[in-house]
């Protein structure tokens, strides 16, 4: 009797530990990929370590992160957001515009989120109240929020004439930009967002199933409106890091293609397309992994018309992997 | 009864991240019986089966089917064996039409490759007729009922020219004269040398239409016999540990102050002229077959639909109720039926998943705090025996009773004046229905109003105070609770009889 127990114990025992190494995998692929890339890229180039290129990395990669975090929030919530990238742009001039006319940053900084997440906001109606799909209304809205764009500022660029704007994305706290820390706080922010309040749990139930979340007596409309204003907001201060950068904006060439690198992070990062899935950490690391990529290319001066093939596999390449689980 | 084995699973382990589920299991099934496989919730049934229709793959012990050793790595490889399986939770497709669920997959084509509609539609006409049902095939399937949902299932299984037939617990959402022309149907393929392995916690059916039975608990096999040579008992004895009383839970006590007042509502398609009331304390039950309105009727009041009239009076107030939010905030809570459609949030954790509509019992200045979120989880896990290893893990991992069990506690946490229920029981184990029952009990002792929605009339008759029973929308009899048969339900229900109004 003795000897049977024994080996019953021992038994749940050894598959625990190929159990708990597949939880690991299924958990935090995207660290055990991007360490992988890490550790590929600093074998690769002996310049990938400085600090400087580092620094570099996270700097280049942090409007494209605050972006993704939105997008996360959407694609969790079952939906996308097309409209990231013109909205951006929107939001830079109109910022500038309102910079030149009042000389006030603050007013300027006021205008730029209150643009953002009206335009979110526009997005989440059409898509809560008017049940248009959401990758129909955004891009409605990306075509809409472009032209806007293009036409205040007469298809070309306009650039602030406040001295003090630059400052929000070119001045330093030690060795960090400002931006850098802008996308920690706000990785962190949505963060707990996200796992510690109703708003983030009711939007993971909404993109899991819908109905179920409304037999739950959830306001699905209503989270899902906030939802997109929120990425707007987001993409609002991208816009704002964007145009102080170079204390200018495109409206033609600005947030081009912005949509495709934040899906693209939010993929890497392992968040499901359809809802419901996923975690603000992966797409906090599907970012690095795709700034890691680009440093890389850079730095081994691949041909920036081949960067984009390169970007492409690895995207496919992460989707394969979340199929298989 | 000597036949001989068809099917043999010898010495089956199966262990999921590390917990052990089944241990060393032998099931035997011969050709042409019908042979229960019973447990409580969690014991195991679902993933046996699972291993068996190819779904999941087994760590030790193998497969045989007539004497020869078999490897069953994906569904597709058990039906090429003869296998078909009718699974636990409904596995139809919503924006489908009926006859494209019934081949999907399979679908019968010409030469060219184009579908052959006219024959795919008569086939499957058919095979419902063989059922009773009456529906046209080239309905959409989101647009009917959840029990027709549940007979497609079941005729797509009927389809294949199988040998064996997994039935995971077919008739939770069917009503008394369905699952009698299901055992009919069940009883031909026996006689035509098909076997069938067939779940369900209705211990009446078990013993009504099986030859043989296997109980796991635990994931272990503890028995395993003949249907004649014992009685029901001695079954439930092996399932739960103890015998399980069939008498009346509720004794007749004073109701206190009406709560709810429903007059004339009506929806077009759904129900008529539906009035009736409810007191504090009262615990009333509608009954009724497949279609008979009582679910639409309950979302209305929930909120959930919208187009209805008539008046709805909550304490005496009127309201106009038009999103489940209002209805819970008026003090009225909603148990859905089928829940893999209605009530799991799938990629949630089971303890969340439980503090999904009450999520302020668990906040602390706005935050969610993970430790009362589990204090509370641990306590309904105790209170209705949750059978779960770890409950951050999401909750499609639960069996499907236990899934019930937690969409239970998610209502009983948010603790409305009026809870309706609808199909409470669905999936759940004898032992812990038995639990479930006590639970609404006792709410209606502490004063709150519960309303049921059943089609198991022998549900209705153990906890209802007051009866009534639907047909095709409309209330057509009303009962005091002891004072009616099962036999006088059905006769209103099928609408044979009609009360005088
Ligand atoms: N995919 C899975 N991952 C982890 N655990 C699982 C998984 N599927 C089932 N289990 C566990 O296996 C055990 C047995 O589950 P199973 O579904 O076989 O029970 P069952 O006998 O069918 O119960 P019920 O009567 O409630 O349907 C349960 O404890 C369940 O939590
Ligand atoms: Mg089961």
């Amino acid at each position: 009797m003795a000897n049977t127990k024994m080996v019953k114990e021992q038994k749940p025992q050894m598959s625990t530990i190929k159990g708990r190494l597949s939880w690991l995998w299924s958990e935090y692929s995207v660290i055990i990929a991007f360490i992988i890339i890490f550790i590929a890229a600093s074998v690769l180039s002996p310049r990938f370590l400085d600090m400087n290129n580092q620094l570099n990395i996270l700097m280049q990669v942090s409007i494209i992160g605050i972006v993704a975090l939105g997008m996360t929030i959407v694609m969790l919530s079952g939906g996308i957001d097309l409209s990231v990238g013109s909205v951006l742009v929107l939001v830079g001039v109109v910022t500038v515009l309102a910079l030149n006319a009042t000389g006030s940053i603050w007013i300027a900084l006021l205008t730029a989120f209150i643009v953002g997440s009206f335009a979110g906001f526009l997005n989440g109606v059409m898509v809560a109240k008017g049940r248009i799909a959401s990758f129909i209304a955004t891009l409605g809205m990306m075509a809409a929020a472009r032209s806007i764009a293009l036409y205040i500022a007469e298809g070309g660029s306009i650039s602030g004439e406040v001295s003090g704007f630059t400052a929000i994305a070119n001045n330093n706290l030690w060795i960090f930009d400002y931006p850098i820390l802008i996308f920690l706080i706000m990785t962190i922010l949505v963060y707990i967002l996200m796992h510690k309040t109703r708003f983030g749990r009711h939007v993971y139930a909404i993109g899991s199933n819908e109905k179920a979340a409304l037999l739950s007596a959830i306001r699905v409309d209503r989270i899902k409106i906030g939802v997109y204003s929120l990425a707007g907001l987001l993409v609002s201060i991208a816009a704002i890091i964007e145009t102080s950068r170079l204390n200018s904006i495109s409206s033609s060439s600005s947030g081009v293609q912005y949509e495709l690198d934040a899906i693209a992070a939010v993929i890497i990062g392992g968040t499901r397309m359809t809802g419901g899935r996923g975690k603000i950490i992966g797409t906090f690391f599907g970012v690095l992994i795709l700034g890691i990529l680009n440093n890389m290319m850079n730095l081994m001066n691949v041909s920036p018309h081949l960067q984009g093939f390169v970007k492409g596999l690895i995207i496919i390449i992460a989707v394969v992997f979340q199929k298989r689980e | 009864m000597t036949k001989s084995p068809f099917m043999t699973m010898n010495n089956i382990d199966k262990s999921f991240n590390g917990v052990s589920v089944l241990k060393k299991v032998t099931f035997h099934v011969a050709q042409g019986e019908i042979h229960a496989l019973l447990g409580e919730n969690g014991a195991g049934k679902s993933t046996l089966m699972n291993i068996l229709g190819g779904v999941h793959p087994f760590d030790n012990g193998s497969i045989q089917i007539n004497g020869e050793e078999v490897k069953i790595t994906n569904p597709r490889a058990a039906q090429e064996y003869g296998i078909s399986f009718i699974h636990q939770e409904l596995n139809v497709v919503s924006d489908l039409r009926v006859y494209e669920n019934m081949f999907l997959g399979s679908e019968i084509r010409t030469r060219y490759g184009f579908l052959k509609v006219d024959e795919m539609c008569q086939k499957t006409n058919e095979i419902l007729a063989k059922l009773g049902v009456d529906i046209d095939p080239k309905e959409y399937v989101r647009n009917l009922e959840t029990s027709y949902k549940q007979l497609i299932e079941i005729s797509k299984a009927l389809l294949h020219k199988s040998k064996l037939i997994i039935m995971d617990e077919p008739t939770t959402s069917l009503a008394e004269h369905e699952v009698k022309r299901l055992f009919g149907l069940m009883n031909n393929l026996k006689q035509s040398g098909v076997s069938i392995i067939y779940i369900s916690h209705k211990l009446k059916e078990i013993k009504e239409v099986c030859d043989r039975y296997t109980v796991l608990r635990d994931g272990e096999l503890v028995g395993n016999g003949s249907m004649e040579e014992e009685n029901l008992d001695t079954i439930t004895k092996l399932m739960v540990g103890k015998s399980i009383s069939q008498e009346r839970l509720i004794q007749d006590h004073t109701f206190g102050s009406e709560v709810l007042e429903v007059n004339n509502l009506s929806s077009p398609g759904c129900f008529s002229n539906i009035s009736f009331t409810l007191k504090k304390g009262e615990i009333a039950g509608f009954t009724g077959l497949a279609g008979d309105g009582r679910t639409e009727l309950f979302e209305s009041l929930f909120g959930y639909r919208k187009t209805y009239t008539g008046e709805i009076k909550i304490n005496n107030q009127l309201i106009k109720i038009d999103h489940p939010r209002k209805a819970v905030k008026a003090g009225l809570g909603l148990v859905p039926k089928d829940r893999k459609e209605n009530a799991i949030i799938k990629d949630l954790s089971v303890i969340h998943n439980m503090s999904l509509s009450s999520i302020g019992h668990f906040e602390r200045v706005g935050f969610i705090q993970d430790k009362l979120e589990k204090e509370r989880f641990q306590y309904y896990k105790e209170k209705l025996n949750i059978k779960v290893h770890n409950p951050r893990i999401t909750i499609d991992k639960l069996s499907g009773g236990n899934q019930q069990k937690v969409i239970i506690a998610k209502w009983l946490e948010v603790d409305t004046d009026i809870i309706i229920f609808d199909n409470p029981t669905q999936g759940i184990d004898i032992g812990a229905k038995q639990e479930i029952y006590h639970q609404i009990v006792s709410l209606a002792e502490q004063g709150k109003a519960v309303i049921i929605l059943s089609s198991e009339a022998p549900e209705i008759l153990k906890i209802c105070h007051q009866i009534y029973v639907m047909f095709q929308g409309e209330i057509t009899a009303r009962f005091k609770g002891e004072e009616v048969t099962e036999d006088e339900i059905m006769s209103y229900a099928t609408g044979s009889k009609r009360e005088a109004k």
